[in-house]
């Protein structure tokens, strides 16, 4: 009790402990929940592509324009610290591309991407690319609204990449081995010891080779990206959110376990 | 300040060194990213506090957040500055990760690159803990009661 007017507030002045338990990240959650009920509202099925620097998330970005434009309506919003050379290179395609330069920042973060997508036509998008900065780092902490992660292991990297950055590999729903017309000439890049490290970090993980230029071979991706539109685009009723964004298993797991018990029980 | 000083300079030599700080930005902004959230967040529950200042803040950060504590307790040394938690302590809870295997259930400490079953080695598992990256409590100081001793002013007509 105060001892000047005998009022209750007691613990004036005291060191007072508060108890929160809140991810440190929530508003940024909050942000990339919100551009995700944007882009769903315009059936917009978005792919946020991650990697190092120079792995070839552009050209093959190039290469599923030409293989893809005939199909969908393709938009791309590129992340780099300068210049907008990227988004040169995708509009010389007819496709609109919007550059985010972000200066000194490593990656991509839900505001960013939220003020881009009101600068893009979404009603007249099927398909939107966000290309990330390259970077194996930071771009694995940030939601930015996607639907799906896909991140890009060029053969001239080390085939180690996996077991070094695991939570970006880990945050992945697809990886591409990208550059796979040099393996030839990479006699330290085995695809094999890729595919082993992926599959260490214990999720599954489709691992899938490309070869963007000269004579493109990206079969396997555009195959991908068809079957998961047309998975995306299924009308469905979800009464709990899908247990991949909770624990990062995935959904159709997830599903079964939760089958599996509720028969025993 | 010696403590920018002592963040910017060359490691071998101790010299400031003209670039780094670019340089020093470059490398961990993503932590600065994620400790100005964490300023907000901690600024926003004073606020609703009442708090005058807050005197530690204890986090949760697992090895699968992406985020290293170190580079993260840098960042707040300098982002911590001018506000309410100018003179706020940051203590960082490591958490080790552990997985469970979907097929057989077996649970596993392990390293964040090997998240296999070590029972059955499935392939298959959940991370229950390493991922974390989380405000878990704030010690604050509420403001001083305004003393009044008793003369209470009364306004007659």
């Amino acid at each position: 009790m105060c001892q000047i007017c005998g009022c209750a507030i007691d613990r004036m002045g005291e060191p007072v402990v508060v108890e929160v338990l809140e991810g440190l990240l929530a508003a940024n959650d909050r942000t990339a929940a919100h551009n995700r009920a944007h882009f769903d509202e315009h059936g917009v099925f978005v792919v946020n592509l991650m990697s190092s620097p120079g792995a070839g998330k552009t050209a093959l970005l190039e290469a599923t324009i030409v293989a893809l434009r005939d199909r969908y309506r393709i938009a791309v919003i590129e992340g780099d610290l300068e210049t907008d050379n990227d988004a040169v290179r995708i509009r010389a395609h007819g496709v609109p591309a919007l550059q985010i330069t972000t200066g000194t920042a490593c990656h991509l973060d839900a505001n960013l991407v939220h003020r881009a997508l009101h600068a893009l036509p979404l009603a007249a998008i099927d398909l939107l690319f966000i290309e990330n900065v390259g970077n194996l780092v930071c771009p694995a902490s940030f939601d930015l609204g996607q639907h799906r992660n896909v991140t890009l292991l060029s053969v001239t990297e080390g085939d180690d990449k996996p077991a070094k950055y695991p939570v970006i590999f880990r945050a992945s729903d697809l990886v591409i081995l990208s550059k796979t017309d040099l393996l030839w000439l990479m006699d330290d890049f085995d695809p094999r010891r890729a595919a082993a490290a992926l599959r260490e970090l214990g999720r599954g993980t489709p691992l899938i080779h490309t070869a963007s230029r000269r004579t493109p071979a990206i079969d396997p991706w555009v195959d991908w990206l068809d079957r998961e539109l047309a998975h995306h685009r299924e009308p469905r009723y979800l009464p709990v959110p899908p247990a991949r964004h909770i624990a990062g298993v995935p959904a159709q797991h997830a599903m079964a376990r939760s089958a599996d018990t509720r028969v025993k029980a | 300040m010696a403590l920018h000083v002592g963040l910017f300079a060359d490691a071998h030599t101790g010299e400031p060194v003209g670039d780094s700080i670019r340089a020093w930005m470059q490398i961990a902004v993503h932590e600065l990213s994620v400790c100005q959230a964490l300023l907000i967040q901690v600024a926003e529950h004073a606020c609703k506090q009442g708090a005058a200042a807050v005197v530690r803040i204890t986090i949760e950060c697992g090895p699968l957040s992406g985020v290293e504590p170190t580079l993260l307790k840098d960042a707040f040394a300098i982002m911590r500055l001018g506000g309410i938690a100018a003179a706020a302590e940051l203590c960082v809870v490591p958490t080790v990760v552990r997985i469970e295997c979907i097929e057989c259930g077996g649970r596993t400490e392990t390293r964040p690159n090997r998240l296999v079953c070590a029972a059955c080695g499935g392939f298959r598992t959940r991370v229950i803990a390493g991922g974390e990256l989380r405000l878990r409590s704030m010690e604050m100081r509420t403001l001083e009661p305004r003393p009044n001793y008793g003369r209470t002013r009364m306004v007659s007509g």
